[in-house]
């Protein structure tokens, strides 16, 4: 009798075990609220500048392609750990944010997008990254 | 003898304080009809010259910038046995040596750290200071850091009183200090510099060994990925008379440590880690013990696993 029961709970908690799905997935991150003055800034440096392929690349690849993939579409091998999705770069409606919105989306952050300034100090080189992102469109 | 340390230490405080005087900066003006004032250029500093603060044992030119706490992890294996390396599994099964510190980055030129080590059990106070930083006009050529270690041997005191008619047992005789200047340069994306110049004081050590020694460093790294580097240093202890204390008639037995510290690797750098995995020939991890008690010699078998790992948090 007791082993019978014990064979019942066992197989009981392997169903439990394979069935239960507790929801998962990734929520998308809502609208950023971002200040008129950080939405109007222009970058520094103009587009096709040879930055945006060296300093830009190499910092987005040292900083960001981990969450947000090689190729900014949101597969990066951190993504999955996140409860917000890293969003895909590619897209033309994130492309059509302007400079000062990506600006201040990719450095000063919300939630779990940290806050970049310590990490890029130069400005210059921050926009050189927000370039280096705008060649991540379809 | 005592004169000679007292004279460099007081030289060494004097050097320090002058390099630690700010300098203004220089403004642009052009003589013109205009009475407009002209901006002041504002000089861009170059991109860190290192990945990390720390490379092997030394430390780097890098300053992290304010608020930033450092964790950091040095680990050294034992000494392989250069007969049958694989006996002792390449020295990885052999005695080890560890230490754990934190830095923290008070301003953005100013960072205090503090460790714990294993052997000796050696507990440490560090500061780092930037005194002058490369730029990309190249108007400053190079980054010039001074950095203070100071370390107390936390063993029981009786190590101290071994001998018959040795003086009495101290707490200063615990203590140590390392004070070196470090001046390096960036000299593109992939390489980066760096030589320093060092003076090691043990308060006390044994009758047949020596207080003072000068040294000096060389570091350097070579990047080949945008994330990996070559890394490679060396420090030099000096052979200098008028500062040793070794006794010529001591016994042939008596161990010589003489030996530099020369260490290569491979560092990967991420946002917030960076990863050292290298060989090495000092056990001593802090500077001071690389410097004054290192007796294996790298090109003879006197290598050593270590990895470092640090990882920062900015606030």
């Amino acid at each position: 009798m007791k082993n019978s029961i014990k064979l019942i709970a066992i197989i009981c908690t392997a169903i439990i075990f394979v069935t239960a799905n507790m929801a998962m997935a990734q929520k998308a991150g809502g609208p950023w609220t971002i200040p008129a003055a950080s939405k109007s800034m222009k970058s520094t440096i103009k587009a096709g500048d040879a930055s945006i392929n060296t300093v830009g690349k190499e910092n987005f690849n040292k900083h960001c392609k981990s969450c947000h993939g090689a190729k900014g579409l949101g597969d990066g091998p951190k993504a999955a750990n996140l409860k917000t999705s890293t969003g895909d770069f590619s897209t033309a409606k994130f492309q059509a944010s302007t400079d000062g919105e990506l600006y201040y989306m990719s450095f000063i952050g919300r939630d779990e997008m940290p806050n970049f300034e310590k990490k890029i100090i130069d400005v210059a080189d921050r926009w050189a990254v927000i370039g280096y992102i705008r060649t991540l469109k379809k | 003898m005592k004169n000679i340390y007292i004279t460099l230490r007081i030289s060494a405080l004097m050097i320090l304080t002058l390099l630690l005087i700010k300098s203004t900066a220089i403004a642009q003006e052009e003589a013109t009809q205009d009475t407009t004032v002209q901006e002041p250029t504002v000089e861009r500093p170059v991109r860190p010259a290192f990945e990390s603060g720390l490379l092997f044992d030394a430390t780097t030119t890098t300053v992290q910038p304010s608020k930033t706490l450092e964790f950091i992890l040095q680990h050294r294996f034992g000494y392989m046995d250069t007969e049958k390396y694989a006996k002792d599994f390449f020295g990885i099964w052999g005695a080890s040596n560890i230490r754990v510190g934190l830095n923290y980055s008070f301003t953005d030129k100013l960072t205090v750290g503090i460790g714990t080590t294993k052997m000796k059990r050696l507990q440490d106070l560090q500061i780092k200071y930037k005194v002058l930083e490369q730029t990309r006009s190249n108007s400053m050529p190079v980054t010039v850091v001074v950095h203070e270690v100071i370390g107390v041997d936390a063993r029981d005191a009786s190590i101290w009183d071994q001998n018959e008619g040795s003086p009495a047992y101290k707490f200063s005789n615990r203590i140590s200090y390392f004070t070196e200047v470090i001046v390096s340069r960036r000299f593109n994306d992939n390489l980066s510099l760096q030589a320093g110049g060092a003076f090691t004081h043990y308060n006390c050590v044994d009758s047949v060994y020596d207080h003072d020694r000068i040294s000096l460093s060389f570091a350097g790294r070579y990047k080949f990925s945008p994330q990996g580097s070559v890394i490679v240093a060396g420090d030099f202890p000096l052979d200098i008379t008028g500062i040793k204390d070794f006794k010529k008639d001591a016994s042939a037995t008596t161990i010589i440590y003489d030996k530099p510290n020369i260490s290569i690797g491979v560092e990967i750098s991420t946002s917030t880690h960076a990863f050292q995995i290298y060989l090495a020939s000092a056990q001593g991890i802090l500077p001071q013990e690389d410097v004054m008690w290192n007796n294996h010699d790298f090109f003879k078998g006197g290598i050593m696993i270590g990895f470092n790992l640090t990882r920062l948090w900015n606030f």
